[in-house]
């Protein structure tokens, strides 16, 4: 080696371990933090014997109160401000393996012994973790660069200062028009937002982009499926049979409130509690939907109670998942072992949920009854006939029961069948002198039992007894023969005072077999007879009732409460068995959060209020985080799924609140705003190409010194295809469809369902209109790394395989695409092959093609040519009999046109 | 011009390295010797996160699927799991009861329904004794039904598992359980996790490959196969016996493999100007991954065609080339595993014998059932012993749960054939080769078969075992997922030593 050089490299050396000790000398004058530095020793080190699940000679550390208590041996493990008397200090320095902690286990380094013990002189300071702390308006920092256009910039400037970094210059304007335009609609730009850009050179003509784009109907079905993959939202089921699911017009609803940029406080409260706001329209039902996709159970023989328990769980998890970025999930067996949350929180959080109507049944109730608009009408005037004639009250009670035939009893709460059974676990089925029980059932004031069966037999009739099986007969009710249609009949009953277990009783003379079922119910209500007898138009409002609450409706799954008759206790679940019920709790929100607002029910809505409080420190950072990951590929915190102690902490705490503060409180909960200042940013608009060197410094582009460089999710990389195929249908809503899919990917057992090609324009619809089966979903999604929505999905991984290579050069839709395109070139190109391929490059990319793309893809036109002109029924394959043209220019112009669907700068934004 | 050298250069590099076939000696032969192959690795694996959790560390977004070693050198290189989808007999097939030929057609006493819940079975059923003949085979006097007179030859190379027990009693959830080790939706599967841990040997066929029979899909649909948590990538395959072998592996009609050529060639040559101008790591994968796919698409249709496997094979196993059966999947396994595949996950739907049918009955329909599978599984384990390949090879049989010692009386009615309902509590599954004690059999259930008095078996202890024997311990098999480490066996599992070698 270099004598001089290594003599450098001894100066070098030396001036930095001076440096070195200065800036430790420096440092422990600081203070030492407990997040930044003793947390993660206590997480990493000692946590898993003391902490949560296991408290090790009764020594915990997960809470406060917990760490400073006293352990098994009476006294306290830390004493603040006497590292010398404190048994934690004095275990992790000891040489004996027999004592020393952590036990069996590597020791502390000196380091984290002397943060240790630092700590503790300094008086044990316990400090929450940053996510639970409330948000804060923050402090921009002061760099006027001329690289900054807002103060986003300032924050991440700020940070490549500390590393050395510079920012990339801006991103050329095609490559900016196609990046905004993916981003905000998930589509590629109109031709007329895209003209207008291009020609623009003046400053204005990005926010004019920009404003176009969020105007666009396409924003909200691009940000609706973002949501989806949060409220795991299908049309089946799920489990065995996974049958069909009707609840699109959640879907629906979630492009209107995107659209409408809905606030986000709004969003969630409508969402998570829209049935119990005053007077709620179809909307705000339909709103809560969000929580009706959570999966059941149809397989006979299942429990309900099991699997209603599980969508209720599925709820908790989900909101806390989804919405305030936290795993709580683990607490539902034992204590938070790293975050601060205790097992019990978890059941009083639950106790919001517990009281919804949902039972697992095969008939999804609650759902929304969705009327024709004729019979719509029909409702309003029979609602109004009510508050004129009868009361508020009443019209509002006869408005609810009509849109969702709530409150009511479901027959699967019956038991203590005899010759009877639940049918399927579906409905309580009676066959002749068959009897079952229906608990519990509040018969005060009732003088109406309103209730849905069918049978196949004459003559049938059920007998109703009070308290015992041979107890007081309340009413015998003679049941026609509906002919295996469900039907509802109401009968007077006596009145009887206080609760009582009703013993059902059936027989028909004519049934002859010992086994055949005579008699299904669906449901049963007790109630008081219609109001307002006597007064003017009684008998045509009595008629519409009867009407209405049998017209043909289309139903959507929603949350409905449970009556005060119906309440259901919620208990601790001991280890997370939902068999085995610990104690009674009663809702509430965990300790380290912020408490329920003032004057707030403790209901779902009281939840919600929680929630969407600008003192709550997670529900803002979770969505700003979540769509910063949308547009630059990654969280601010990487870990959207755990903003917890466990997570990854983010690169720009700072810049993260300081967005999370300006949507609360300067933009008012508004998304578009909140996306406006993140894309207006020069960071966002950034170009995105790298070099060696930032690629060694900042591999994933942790420090934003370049533009995101991201593959594009699995429905953008269809819409696109479509769009500049121009097959795209713009038609929004309605039910799902199904486009092409290769024969045999649905096999459930016990269902019928078909793949039912969808037909016109509903072939090509965007991708999130895509009918989605649990248990099979569409093949190409699943290969993009889209989910089954089974559960939550808080975060997609990226991934790069060859299924993926396989499924664009195959699928028969690339082809069709690529005929598509192939057409497009040919009209925009005229005869001319190298302006066919370069206009059709232009309309994919909106910049020139360079000459070493435009030579590969000529070199394979022609070596198709070659083929194809003496191949004249390949020709047709591959252009399409109904093409025009069949020639052998079409089918080689459309393998080029495959070809650039497959580029790999096609597949990503860049 | 130092920069375009340097690109030239990593092209190349990412070219050759996909366009090699590595067993896994060559692949660290290579990059222990190549520099440059070494600094695309670098290169290429550098989307790990500085603070990424330790646990997720198998994971390398720009080449998910590289072979690895497992934590400890597996007596298995590969796995068979054969799943009954609907859960047979065990009382037709491998547990002999005696005593309970005896009760046949007596109700239940009320001990054995008391706090016991049953999928169908309402009010009192009655005993049905066991609707075969048994007897004993090999030289460890194995029990085995009549129904099973092919593996009653091979029976000294099983290890019978006779006391498994599930906590779940309908099919979706007790499937998922098995295969997934939870009983909800969500979660990877084994063949899943066995994929992340070990990559995939044969760079031109996927690692976990899925084969289904019986003419539906298991009961919990694709997610017995499904990654859960785990990245996409590690899903099984599903290939099929019609149609494509794989979704989308076909070639468009009226393009040949030349054009494909020539189009993937385009392709890639853009994608290379791309990465001049971009310089991302990504495009390169990309590249790769193309290459890959064409590989694919020569690999896979031919391990998939057993139109060339000779005659005896066939005699052997009983199949029938261009038909979906379970003879041909079990074939389809062996070539699979040959060609380094590491997991093959087969289910065989049918197994459900309410006794609603005749089909679905445990004198009828099973024996039908059991004729299907008895060949073809012998024959499986037969060939591969030929071929050297037993001892490498893990073979799994099973269900998700058995059947009761009482007869099926859905809602209270008899059913019109001889049935049993689902029964969790107790059944039988098996296994052999790869490092399995051969002749053995672990735990014993009472006389009628309804519990276990020794040797309890869960889903977990199966899957542990099936970790275990490929060189893994089930407990540090871990991956990071919504704040703590999961594993595929939850907070349970032991491995069953008892049926080691």
């Amino acid at each position: 080696m270099n004598i001089f050089l290594s003599k450098k490299i001894a100066v070098v050396l030396s001036i930095l371990v001076i440096v070195g000790l200065f800036y430790k000398l420096a440092f422990s004058e600081q203070e030492v933090d407990f997040n930044t530095q003793v947390k993660p020793i206590i997480n990493k080190k000692c946590i898993s014997c003391h902490g949560g699940v296991k408290q090790e000679a009764g020594f915990s550390l997960l809470f406060q109160e917990e760490a400073l208590g006293p352990t098994e041996s009476g006294k306290p493990a830390i004493i603040p401000g006497d590292p010398d008397g404190s048994e934690l200090i004095r275990r992790i320095s000891l040489n004996d393996p027999e004592e020393r902690m952590p036990y069996k286990h590597e020791a502390l380094s000196e380091d984290e012994i002397k943060t240790l013990r630092q700590w503790v002189s300094e008086g044990a300071k316990w400090g929450e973790h940053w996510a639970y702390v409330q948000v804060k308006k923050q402090n921009v920092p002061d760099y006027n660069e001329k690289w900054i256009r807002n103060d986003v910039d300032r924050f991440i400037f700020e940070k490549l200062d500390e590393q050395g970094m510079k920012p990339s210059p801006e991103a050329d304007k095609s490559t900016l028009l196609r990046r905004l335009s993916l981003d905000l609609t998930g589509l590629p730009p109109s031709a007329a937002l895209s003209e207008k850009y291009l020609r623009d050179n003046s400053e204005k003509a990005y926010d004019e982009l920009l404003d176009g784009l969020l105007a666009s109907p396409a924003y909200g079905e691009r940000w609706t499926t973002l949501w989806l993959d949060l409220a795991r939202y299908a049309d089946t089921r799920g489990y065995e049979a996974d049958r069909s699911r009707n609840i699109w017009k959640y879907r629906d609803w979630l492009i209107k409130a995107f659209n409408t940029d809905k606030a986000y406080n709004e969003f969630l409260i409508e969402q998570l509690a829209g049935d119990l706001m005053p007077d709620p329209d179809d909307a705000k039902l339909i709103a809560t939907s969000f929580h009706r996709n959570t999966m059941t159970n149809d397989e006979g023989g299942t429990d309900n109670e099991e699997f209603r328990t599980a969508a209720v769980m599925d709820r908790v998890n989900t909101t806390w998942t989804s919405v305030m970025g936290t795993t709580f999930n683990c607490v539902q067996c034992h204590s938070h072992p790293y975050d601060p949350f205790k097992a019990d929180e978890y059941y009083k959080f639950l106790a919001f949920f517990n009281n919804s109507r949902d039972e697992d049944t095969q008939s999804e109730y609650p759902v929304l009854r969705g009327y024709s608009s004729e019979d719509s009408l029909k409702l309003i005037k029979l609602t109004g006939w009510l508050k004129t004639n009868t009361s508020e009250a009443h019209a509002r009670k006869y408005l609810m029961f009509l849109k969702t035939w709530q409150p009511t009893i479901n027959s699967l709460q019956c038991d203590q069948f005899s010759n009877a059974a639940l049918i399927s676990s579906w409905y309580a089925g009676l066959r002749n002198n068959g009897s079952c029980r229906l608990k519990n059932v509040v018969l005060e004031n009732k003088t109406e039992l309103m209730f849905r069966y069918k049978s196949n037999y004459n003559g049938g009739k059920w007998s109703v007894y009070l308290d015992t099986p041979g107890g007081k007969l309340l009413k015998t009710i003679p049941l026609a023969n509906t002919k295996g249609e469900w039907e509802i009949t109401t009968v007077t009953i006596p009145q009887v005072k206080g609760r009582h277990h009703l013993y059902f009783k059936y027989y028909s003379p004519l049934i002859k077999t010992s086994d055949e079922t005579g008699v299904q119910f669906d449901w049963f209500r007790f109630d008081t007879d219609f109001p307002g007898k006597g007064k003017p138009g009684y008998v045509n409002a009595l008629a519409d009732y009867n009407y209405l609450m049998r017209a043909k409706v289309d139903e959507t799954p929603i949350m409905v409460e449970n009556s005060r008759e119906q309440f259901r206790p919620t208990h601790v679940f001991e280890r997370g068995n939902w068999m085995v019920k610990g104690k009674q709790v009663t809702p509430g929100v965990p300790g380290v959060m912020n408490p329920m607002p003032a004057n707030v029910p403790m209901n779902r809505l009281g939840m919600a209020l929680w929630l969407t409080d600008k003192k709550n420190p997670l529900v803002a950072r979770t969505m700003v985080n979540r769509l910063w990951e949308q547009l630059f590929g990654y969280g601010i915190a990487e870990t959207l799924e755990d903003l917890g102690t466990q997570g990854i902490p983010p690169t720009h705490m700072e810049l993260l609140d300081h967005l999370s503060w300006k949507f609360m409180h300067d933009y008012n909960w508004s998304i578009k705003r909140l996306l406006k200042e993140m894309v207006t940013s020069a960071t966002y608009r950034q170009s995105s190409s790298v070099n060696e060197e930032l690629l060694k410094k900042d591999p994933n582009n942790k420090f934003y010194a370049r533009g995101a460089r991201l593959r594009l999710s699995a429905e953008q990389i269809r819409d696109q295809g479509l769009e500049v195929s121009n097959l795209l249908s713009r038609k929004m809503y309605g039910k799902s469809v199904m486009p092409f899919q290769p024969e045999g990917i649905w096999r459930s057992p016990y269902n019928g369902d078909k793949w039912n090609l969808s037909e016109g324009e509903d072939q090509y619809r965007r991708a999130l209109y895509t009918y989605l089966k649990r248990t099979a979903p569409y093949p190409s999604m699943i290969t993009f790394d889209g989910g089954a929505r089974e559960s939550c999905i808080p975060r997609r991984i990226r991934t790069n395989t060859p299924l993926q290579a396989l499924t664009s050069l195959n699928d028969s839709t690339t082809l069709v695409m690529s005929r598509g395109l192939a057409l497009r070139m040919q009209q925009i190109g005229g005869k001319n092959l190298t302006r066919q391929i370069s206009k059709g490059y232009e309309l994919m990319m909106y910049k020139p093609i360079s000459a070493v793309k435009l030579n590969a893809l000529t070199e394979l036109y022609q070596k198709a040519m070659l083929r194809y002109r003496k191949d004249k029924p390949a020709v047709i394959k591959i252009a399409g009999e109904k093409e025009k043209q069949v020639s052998a220019e079409t089918a080689s112009l459309v393998l080029v046109a495959g070809a650039m669907l497959n580029m790999d700068e096609w597949l990503n934004k860049n | 011009m130092k920069d375009s050298i340097l690109t030239q250069k990593l092209i190349k590099e990412a070219e050759q390295a996909s366009l090699q076939y590595y067993t896994r000696r060559h692949f660290l032969k290579e990059s222990a010797m190549g520099f440059g192959a070494l600094a695309l690795g670098s290169l290429l694996g550098s989307c790990g996160t500085d603070n990424a959790p330790p646990a997720n560390s198998l994971f390398d977004a720009s080449n998910p699927l590289a072979p690895r070693p497992p934590m400890f050198p597996g007596k298995a290189k590969s796995v068979i799991y054969l799943h009954m989808a609907g859960a047979p007999s065990q009382l037709e097939m491998f547990s002999y009861k005696p005593e309970l030929a005896k009760l046949d057609g007596l109700d239940c006493p009320q001990s054995l329904l008391e706090g016991k819940k049953f999928a169908f079975i309402r009010g009192v059923p009655k005993m049905l004794g066991p609707q075969a003949n048994f007897r004993q085979h090999g030289q460890s006097g194995l029990w085995l039904s009549d129904n099973l007179p092919h593996l009653a030859t091979i029976a000294d190379e099983i290890a019978m598992l006779n006391a498994v027990t599930t906590d779940q009693f309908n099919h979706a959830p007790a499937q998922l359980l098995m295969q997934t080790g939870s009983p909800r939706l969500g979660r990877p599967s084994i063949g899943s996790w066995v994929t992340y841990g070990m990559g995939s040997e044969n760079k031109n066929l996927p690692g976990f490959v899925v084969l289904t029979s019986g003419g539906n899909n298991p009961d919990a649909g694709k997610s017995v196969w499904g990654s859960g948590f785990l990245p996409s990538v590690y899903q099984g395959v599903q290939c099929r016996g019609e149609g494509d072998p794989v979704l989308f592996i076909k070639d468009p009609d009226g393009m040949d493999r030349d054009l494909r050529r020539a189009s993937i060639d385009a392709i890639n040559k853009i994608n290379q100007d791309q990465y001049r101008e971009y310089q991302d790591p990504e495009i390169l994968s990309r590249i790769s991954q193309y290459e890959m796919a064409y590989k694919m698409q020569i690999s896979v249709p031919e391990v998939m065609n057993i139109n060339d496997e000779p005659a005896y094979i066939h005699e052997m196993y009983g199949t029938e080339p261009g038909t979906t059966s379970f003879a041909n999947n079990v074939l389809l396994a062996r070539k699979l595993v040959e060609k380094g595949v590491r997991f093959v996950q087969l289910f065989d739907w049918g197994w459900d014998t309410h006794g609603t049918s005749a089909s679905g009955s445990v004198d009828i329909g099973l024996v039908n059932k059991c004729r299907k599978v008895d060949k073809p599984i012998t024959a499986l384990i037969l060939d591969l012993k030929q071929r050297g390949l037993l001892d490498e090879t893990l073979i799994v049989w099973g269900a998700e749960f058995g059947r009761t010692p009482m007869q099926e009386n859905r809602e209270g009615k008899d059913m019109p054939f001889k049935g049993r309902d689902h029964h969790a509590a107790a059944f039988s599954m098996w296994m052999a080769g790869g490092g399995i004690k051969g002749g053995t059999s672990y735990g014993e259930t009472d006389e009628i078969g309804y519990d276990i008095v020794s040797g309890k078996t869960e889903a977990f202890d199966i899957q542990a075992t099936i970790l275990n024997q490929l060189g893994f311990d089930h407990e540090k098999l871990t991956y990071e997922s919504q704040g703590r480490p999961f594993r595929l066996t939850d907070v349970g599992g032991k491995v069953i030593t008892d049926i080691l070698a």
